[in-house]
């Protein structure tokens, strides 16, 4: 048991390490305060912000919201880094 | 002698002060306006600028100044009616799901739901739903730990919120501790990758896994609270793949999770565990939508294995699914939606099927209310068909 234990270990641990050497990919170019593409923000919000719920008008939210809200549906939805940034762009020029 | 020479220097220095005195307060009025002036230039400054400031924010303003932290407030509530055979009519408060997002640049968000309900007996009852802290590791990889909600299939982890369900209640067997996982304590890593004219997202995850609660020598449920403790040394794995075609508008996923899990006593203290056993869960899930119907449907399952040391030794499955199909008339902001479903258990009696009608009114996208009738009945019951719990609810749902 103890066995099985310490090889699952190792195996997340190799996962993470892993991972975290990809990491220099994120950091490649500043993306910081977000900055996007509006067109393809607008296709992809088209896209992919019904899927799960009645879509949220652009006018709900200021901003800085939009930021952690699209993050957060970054996750939910598995948009891609680039698709987050354009989408959160198009949020922003549009409320 | 000495006392004497102390008193007259004393005087001496007192009536020079006096003396003096009209000069020295001549220049303190003097600094005092001088000073008064220029409080009054500082406040007609202030004052100029208010008078700017206003007229710049007739406009609506939407901008900040960007900032490297950001706070933001979600979440979702909902309060309603029920009236059922089992409950002669009843107010109620369904939840109150406050969401904490706090974002650092964009390498880490801490996401937090709390759920506060009230319970029978009118005492508020707390839950974290879920608290993660979540590291987008690059455009492709977030790695999440902390306490998630289930990556296995879709109801649960994408759709319960009130404000998001298209009806009043979950799909029969989609609730807690029945057929769908709900909660993991774990390390997750989501994401998803472009692949042409298909979108690939996924979800793979290692956590404390599930507790089976036994009664009369049966596993009577599977508990998936989300452990904060694994009590059988034993973890599960699993994860979700997804794929979404946009030119269809068609969302497919297939979950699947294994591992071992135990039978536990959660009266005692400390908890105490039996031997573990195997432990699995599947499920597959669609949703698309076409001329404005708004179609999606989930299967999900959930297996324990023998255990011949346990007071429960059988193997036990609980299996659910559902469909549904939703339609929006825009011109009366009305939605209309229709679901059915069963739910399959070890246990006869506490199968199901379910029919369920809601009527829904938009009073916003996010902002919902809705009038629905449920239909319950135990499958294959002698007594042909025998009616359970059949209700009427009524529910207004905020998503914030
Ligand atoms: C995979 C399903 C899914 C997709 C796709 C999706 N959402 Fe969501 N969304 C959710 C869920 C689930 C919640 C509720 C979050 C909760 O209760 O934890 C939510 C909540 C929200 C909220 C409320 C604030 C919050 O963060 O909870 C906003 C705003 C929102 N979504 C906008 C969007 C936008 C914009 C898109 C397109 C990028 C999108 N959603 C795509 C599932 C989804």
């Amino acid at each position: 048991m103890k066995n099985s234990k310490s090889k699952n270990f190792i195996k997340i641990l190799v996962t993470v390490v892993t991972l975290m050497f990809l990491m220099p990919l994120a950091n490649a170019e500043d993306t910081w305060p977000v900055k996007g593409n509006f067109a393809n923000g607008a296709k992809a919000w088209a896209e992919n912000c019904t899927r799960c719920h009645n879509t949220r008008d652009p006018r709900e939210l200021r901003d800085d919201q939009w930021i952690t809200a699209v993050y957060h549906m970054r996750l939910r939805a598995g948009l891609t880094g680039q698709e987050t940034r354009d989408i959160v762009t198009f949020m922003q020029m549009s409320n | 002698m000495k006392f004497n020479k102390m008193f007259r220097y004393l005087l001496y220095t007192l009536s020079l002060a006096v003396l003096f005195l009209p000069a020295i307060s001549a220049s303190a009025a003097e600094t005092v306006a001088q000073s008064n002036k220029s409080l009054q230039q500082q406040i007609d400054e202030l004052n100029r600028k208010i008078d700017e400031a206003k007229e710049s924010s007739a406009k609506p303003v939407h901008k900040h100044e960007s900032s490297d932290s950001l706070i933001h407030l979600a979440g979702y509530a909902d309060v309603g009616y029920v009236n059922g055979e089992s409950n002669d009519g009843s107010f109620g408060v369904g939840s109150f799901s406050p969401i904490f997002h706090y974002q650092y640049k964009d390498l880490v968000m801490l996401e937090s739901e709390l759920e506060f309900e009230i319970n029978e007996t009118g005492e508020t009852e707390v839950a974290i739903e879920y608290l993660t802290v979540d590291i987008f590791l690059n455009d492709y990889v977030t790695l999440v730990m902390g306490k998630f909600l289930s990556p296995i299939g879709q109801f649960r982890q994408n759709l319960h919120p009130s404000w998001i369900n298209k009806q009043p209640t979950a799909p029969v067997g989609f609730g807690h501790d029945q057929a769908a996982p709900v909660s993991e304590v774990g390390i997750q890593f989501r994401g998803g990758v472009p692949a042409g004219p298909v979108k690939i997202n996924y979800a793979v995850y290692g956590g404390n896994g599930p507790a089976l609660e036994e009664n009369g020598g049966e596993i009577e449920a599977i508990e998936t609270p989300g452990l904060n403790v694994d009590g059988d040394g034993k973890k599960v794995y699993g994860g979700r793949l997804g794929v979404y075609i946009p030119a269809l508008r068609l969302d497919l996923g297939a979950s699947g999770a294994a591992g071992r899990a135990a039978v536990w006593d959660p009266s005692v203290d400390p908890v105490t565990y039996e031997r573990s056993r195997d432990y699995q869960a599947a499920g597959v899930d669609f949703g698309t939508k076409f001329f404005g119907i708004d179609l999606r449907g989930e299967y999900i399952k959930q297996t324990v294995g023998k255990q011949a040391a346990s007071v429960a030794p059988e193997k036990a499955e609980w299996s659910a699914w559902y469909s549904q199909v939703a339609y929006v008339i825009s011109p009366i902001n009305t939605e209309i939606a229709l679901r059915y479903g069963a739910y399959n258990t070890p246990e006869r009696t506490t199968n199901r099927t379910q029919t369920a009608i809601s009527v829904n009114y938009l009073f916003a996208n996010n902002v919902i209310g809705k009038v629905g009738y449920e239909n319950n009945e135990i499958p294959n019951e002698l007594n042909p068909k025998q009616r359970v719990d059949n209700r009427m609810l009524v529910q207004l749902a905020y998503g914030f």
